[in-house]
């Protein structure tokens, strides 16, 4: 593959790394105006990312010679990362450096270079969403341990900065040093695959793979031993059990804004980076040749990934919705729910290509919406100059701020899957997925955890709207600057909205699944019957949300 | 000669006892032409800007409301963007070939399918439009007659101008938005989205004057109450896709078309042709549509709702509660004919239940509305009773009736309203017969006069006019089509028809009629009532009046009979859609008759006679000798034996009262008992005992999450070593032996 085409292909993170010293540098400026524009010029960065996708996945070529196993993947999760990147962007306009920046314009402080830090975070901010684009070009396990790297390097230090409090330092040294030990797990991970099939790039690793599994002996246990270990490892970064540990803590110690970030930016990193693993394992090829010369369907992942998964992903809802139900603080609530999410998730990554990555994809921005809207209500408010913790904060907000609350209970409507609501399509096409491939019991599993959600995403809904304002929540007051608030009311509307156009997405979803030879996708049976009316969206829709 | 009509009356009664046991076994039932299968035009997606320009305007009226726009424009954006609707809905006319329905695909929405995702093997419910004659035909009167009410509601609501005028508009224009999907969807799901959308229309602006109980009663009642159809009509639903396993119209009435041979042959439930045999719950799907469209449509036993909905503004009640909304219920039937017609074709008897149900409820809410006082309850009442017909006709397979009715109903409906809606504007609310009289004599009040005294020209079906034609088209129909006691409804339809043209001159004489001015101003004045002055309609009012009157003229050539000079322009919109197997199969083939007669000659005499007389009627009483009024009900009430007469018509049939006793009494007890459930036994035992388990669960797992980094790095590290201990015992030591 040519050496320029590559780089045509990641031009857009290529315009991110600049934005990223660019902020940096204006972070420093000692003009409060130029200071002030930095979160602005982060989201034109974000925004310029996203038309330059849209406009570089045009580029037929490039896209056939990269060598990547789902060439067109990084349309999808590009757009999704970019145009959620804003909303998280907007959820800490003015958060980072309020106090310092306040003592400066009353006069009461100097401005120092040294000490500011609006800079530092948003080019933080930037890099990590760099690292989540960068894992859709992967095209082998050197390249997908670096970007992964640089989509969490960034996280740890901008949870210490995201808030000046002891709690953010110390959960962001738990979370760095937990990180760094899942690195070494799927980095080692990595390496007995390595070892297993002597080679890094995911093409060949799969064909290599595909040989053994068809062969009498199957797969060596060291291939076997280095899937689960890789999988496991990159389970830190969707905190899928047992990597799940550190996220209670790490998402309560950091500054709202940062939790949000953190739910949805590992995790699509993670998912990512886990479908693209899957997918070398398994099910890229899921149409071969028996040796009669006759089209057989390929079982999938091999049998012990899937059993893995399998238990990966019960343990984690049913952790993840236990672990809620204890909870009084909200961030601990939305942790534990991230967590149950992601083993959702994992249904659609067992189910494999034929629906359910494009269900998980689907989740993907179904979450990410939900997760826009709540903890753009969280970080709207304040409660006298501390942040939102416990439920009972929120308590008599629908009479107060309506907007806030009802941007709220979209956000846990659509958790819970709620049927007009966006995250209900989530769950139908991740259930769809699972029941069409067999798995029956999980999808039980799952609909029976979705009920006990029920339990803690109707508090969170229902505290606000029918239990009355209480001394403690009286003090809840809206924070300055209006953006966050603005981005919860922008993803609750989109959360009854977007629904309509669920089809339109999904189909999208679809079309940036198709694998490695840029054949015309599989089409669903509707294809069959109305030819004519029939259409793949085009590369330039978005996936809706707020800007 | 009322002796003889007694004795005619009674020859029918009985006459009409034998027609149900042996008439309806003997005579052959023909099989209508199929419906043409759809095609899928690509170059027509200019038609989604139907549906588009009123979502356009719902959001603009968000917007101003948001802005705090103070001026007119959120009325103007509407009344430009229904009207641009109505345009489109015209061009689409122009450019339809009336026997090819077409389905014009907006975009995929809902779209499951397996295996070849053919019949049964998927869930389709896509953004697409079902055209056909029918169709437009609907769209017509509802773009057009919303385009009208909401100029006049842009002077109506005049004094409501800043967020409520915003928050009027916009509840308009998601009015028009969801009656147009529901009228254009392709699918029984769109149909539905529709179905709750002009509820949620019709509850927010029933609500509108949300600081006075009596409005914020009614909106909820009426959401309520249309609940129960709404029920009905989800059911339905799921039966159709049970039974023909498509949501699709074209999907559906292709394969009703392939049962009906068989449905006639009684073969049904056995035979094989290709498909599966149909089950006893696609018997069920007409029932079950037939409560749906009772709920919309108002009708037996789901009524009391329309006459409360008069809470709202008047261009509400005209636009939703009289012209449109209410006959979606007769669009359902219309559209689903063929399910209808299959169930009737294999024996069944939902059709006859349709007549039955609109002939009942045209006669006991005409009778309500004698004795009401309030203007607006009057007509509430009556449009109740015209639906009824509308069922009644398409319950005597006879949708052109109905449909051509609908249509003319939905004209000077709409002008009765929005004539005793400047009425309401200019008296200061005043809408008491007994406190209005001799209003013609007041200055500028003279197009409110005659608008109005045409409205119920036409509404009490005075020979000539278009409700003539259109109600004796229903009633010749149920005389001479075989059907258990459709004699007996034709008879309550005549009655009823002299009761109609009572109840509307009724009104009409005491307002307008008298020898001089007397009115006394409503609640809204402030001050000495002596002072008062009724303000007569702007312009805007006065010119959508006479439109609507016009309107009222032209449906006589649009729909009247052959020989009054008229083309059919209706029976053509109904020819080759689903509504057309309704249509009466021998037009004009003159071999059934009605006492000697053509049918609907004969009618012409005897509803129009009845109509008359009913009319002279309320000139004695109300205009003439308004003192006889009173000396009848005091002579009533002085017997005991007719006391409860006028207490229970005017109190309407004490149902409201019945409702109560039947229904909000219990739940009432029944959520009491819940409630004390709750307290002892969820909240006390329960989640005291119960829930505990995953609390308790989770306590178990907490020392895990101590907050110690070591002791997280530990416990994930023994989590991965368990989970690859597993994987090695399991699976690799397997492969390795």
């Amino acid at each position: 593959m040519e050496f320029s085409q590559k780089l045509i292909l990641i031009a857009p993170e290529i315009l991110l790394f600049c934005g990223a010293v660019v902020v940096a540098v204006l972070g420093l400026s000692n003009s409060r105006g130029i200071r002030r524009a930095v979160p602005f010029v982060t989201a034109l960065f974000l925004a310029g990312a996203v038309v330059g996708t849209v406009y570089v996945y045009r580029n037929e070529d490039a896209l056939q010679a990269s060598g990547l196993l789902f060439p067109r993947l990084g349309l999808f999760i590009k757009c999704l990362i970019g145009v959620a990147g804003i909303g998280l962007v907007a959820l800490g306009t003015g958060t980072i450096d309020r106090t310092f920046e306040n003592a400066v314009a009353a006069g009461r402080a100097r401005f120092d270079p040294l000490r500011v830090i609006r800079g530092e975070y948003h080019a933080f901010f930037l890099l990590s969403i760099v690292g989540v684009m960068l894992i859709c070009n992967a095209t082998d396990l050197i390249w997908l341990f670096l970007a992964l790297e640089l989509s969490s390097l960034p996280t740890y230090v901008m949870v210490a900065l995201s808030r000046s409090s002891r709690r953010a330092s110390e959960s962001a040294i738990k979370y760095f040093f937990l990180g760094a030990m899942s690195a070494g797990l799927f980095l080692y991970g990595f390496a007995l695959l390595y070892g297993a099939t002597g080679t890094l790039g995911f093409l060949e690793m799969r064909d290599v793979l595909t040989t053994m599994h068809q062969s009498p002996e199957g797969l060596p246990a060291i291939a076997i031993l280095g899937m689960t270990l890789a999988l496991l490892g990159i389970g830190f970064k969707i905190a899928a059990v047992p990597m799940h540990f550190y996220a209670p803590d790490v998402y309560e110690g950091a500054a709202n804004h940062m939790t949000g970030f953190l739910s949805i930016v590992p995790k699509v990193a993670g998912m990512i980076a886990i479908i693209m693993l899957c997918g070398t394992f398994g099910w890229a090829e899921h149409v071969t040749f028996s040796p009669e010369g006759t089209e057989m369907i390929q079982e999938g992942l091999p049998a012990p990934v899937t059993a893995v998964l399998w238990m990966v992903a019960v343990l984690t809802m049913t952790l993840g919705n236990i672990g809620a139900l204890l909870q009084t603080s909200i961030k601990r609530i939305a942790a534990y729910s991230g967590i149950s999410h992601s083993g959702y998730m994992l249904i659609g990554v067992i189910a494999g290509t034929e629906n359910g990555i494009d269900a998980v994809l689907f989740y993907l921005v179904a979450y990410a919406i939900g997760t826009l809207a709540l903890f753009g209500v969280l970080s709207g408010l304040s409660r006298a100059g501390h942040e939102v913790e416990s439920l009972e904060d929120l308590a008599g907000l629908w009479r107060r701020r309506p907007r806030m609350a009802a941007a709220l209970a979209l956000a846990a409507g659509s958790f819970v899957g709620l049927p007009p609501l966006l995250g209900f399509w989530g769950k139908l096409f991740i259930f769809i997925a699972g029941v069409e491939s067999g798995h029956i019991v999980l999808v039980t599993i799952a609909a029976v955890n979705s009920a006990i959600s029920a339990w803690y995403y109707l508090h969170i809904a229902g505290v606000p709207i029918v239990k009355m304002t209480t001394p403690r929540s009286e003090a809840l007051t809206p924070q300055p600057n209006g953006s966050p608030r603005v981005v919860a009311c922008v993803a609750g509307l989109a959360l009854l909205i977007v629904p309509i156009f669920s089809r339109n997405i999904y189909t999208f979803a679809r079309s940036s699944m198709r694998y490695g030879e840029l054949t015309l996708p599989v089409e669903d049976a509707t294809a069959l019957v109305d030819p004519d009316t029939k259409k793949t969206p085009g590369p330039e829709e978005d996936p809706p949300e707020e800007d | 000669m009322l002796s003889s009509l007694g004795t005619n009356l009674m020859a029918t009664l009985v006459s009409a006892i034998p027609v149900v046991g042996d008439d309806a076994a003997h005579q052959v039932q023909t099989i209508p032409e199929s419906i043409v299968p759809a095609t899928r035009p690509t170059d027509l997606g200019w038609a989604g800007l139907i549906l588009l320009l009123p979502a356009l305007s719902a959001v603009l009226c968000g917007l101003f409301a948001a802005f705090r726009v103070k001026n007119r424009l959120p009325g103007w954006a509407t009344v430009l963007a229904l009207g641009g609707s109505f345009v489109m809905v015209c061009l689409l006319y122009a450019h339809h070939d009336p026997n090819q329905p077409v389905v014009i695909h907006l975009f995929d929405w809902i779209d499951f399918s397996w295996a070849e995702g053919g019949t049964f093997e998927s869930v389709r419910a896509n953004f697409a439009l079902y055209v056909d004659n029918l169709t437009i035909f609907w769209m017509l009167f509802v773009t057009g007659l919303g385009t009208l009410i909401a100029l006049y509601a842009t002077e109506y609501m005049d004094e409501d101008r800043g967020k409520g005028y915003a928050r009027f508009f916009g509840g308009m224009s998601i009015f028009l938005l969801a009656m147009s999907c529901l009228v254009m969807g392709d699918n029984l799901v769109l149909l539905y989205l529709g179905w709750e959308g002009v509820g949620l229309a019709s509850y927010l602006l029933i609500g509108y004057y949300y600081k006075k109980p009596s409005a914020v009663d009614a909106s909820k009642k009426a959401f309520i109450m249309n609940r129960v159809g709404d029920l009905g009509l989800a059911i339905a639903i799921w039966l159709t896709w049970m039974n023909f396993g498509t949501l699709e119209y074209n999907g559906i009435f292709q394969a009703v078309d392939q049962y009906l041979p068989q449905a006639a042959d009684g073969t049904l439930a056995t035979a094989t042709m290709g498909a599966a045999p149909l089950g006893w719950s696609a018997h069920l799907i007409p029932w079950f549509l037939l409560v749906g469209a009772i709920g919309k449509s108002a009708q037996l036993p789901l009524f009391t709702w329309l006459p409360d909905a008069m809470e709202g503004p008047t261009p509400v009640s005209a636009l939703i509660h009289a012209a449109t909304m209410v006959t979606a219920g007769i669009y359902l039937i219309a559209r689903t004919y063929p399910l209808f017609w299959l169930d009737k074709m294999s024996g069944g008897g939902a059709l006859v239940a349709v007549a039955w149900v609109g002939g009942l409820t045209a006669l006991v809410s005409a009778t309500i509305a004698m004795k009401q006082y309030d203007m607006k309850r009057v007509l509430a009442y009556s449009t109740i009773s015209q639906l009824g017909y509308m069922f009644l006709g398409l319950g005597v397979v006879q949708t052109y009736g109905a449909c051509f009715h609908t249509f003319t109903h939905a004209f000077f409906k709409a002008l009765l309203f929005l004539c005793s809606g400047t009425i309401m504007h200019g008296l200061a609310g005043q809408l008491d017969l007994r406190k209005i009289s001799g209003l013609r004599k007041a200055k500028g009040w003279g197009v409110t006069t005659w608008t109005m005294f045409i409205g119920a020209m036409w509404l009490s079906a005075f020979p000539f006019t278009s409700g003539f034609f259109s109600k004796d088209a229903i009633l010749a129909q149920a005389f001479v089509q075989d059907g258990y006691g459709y004699r007996f409804l034709g008879w309550l339809g005549i009655i009823t028809a002299g009761l109609t043209a009572y109840y509307t001159f009724r009104v009409w004489f005491r307002v307008f009629g008298g020898k001089e001015l007397r009115i006394e101003p409503g609640p809204e004045h402030q001050g000495d009532p002596s002072t008062f002055h009724p303000h007569p309609p702007g312009w805007r009012c006065k010119s959508v009046l006479i439109i609507l009157a016009i309107g009222c003229f032209l449906a006589i050539s649009w729909g009247g009979e052959e020989g009054f000079g008229a083309s059919h322009w209706i029976y053509g919109m109904l020819a080759h859609s689903s509504g057309a197997w309704g249509l009466p199969l021998h037009w004009h083939a003159g071999d059934p008759t009605l006492f000697g007669f053509d049918p609907h000659a004969s009618m012409y005499y005897v509803s129009g006679t009845f109509g008359v007389v009913g009319l002279l009627i309320a000139f004695y009483f109300h205009l003439y000798n308004r003192k006889a009024a009173n000396n009848l009900e005091n002579l009533l009430n002085r017997s005991f034996a007719t006391r409860w007469l006028p207490r229970a018509l005017e109190r309407k049939w004490y149902v409201d009262e019945i409702y109560n006793a039947l229904f909000r009494l219990p739940t009432w007890l029944l959520a009491r008992v819940l409630y004390l459930f709750d307290r002892i036994i969820i909240d006390g035992v329960f989640v005291g005992g119960v829930a505990r388990i995953p609390i308790t669960l989770g306590r178990v797992f907490q020392p895990l999450q101590s907050g110690i980094l070591q002791g997280y790095a530990a416990t994930m590290a023994g989590g991965v070593t368990l989970i690859v201990a597993w994987v090695v015992w399991v699976w690799l030591s397997k492969a390795g032996g």
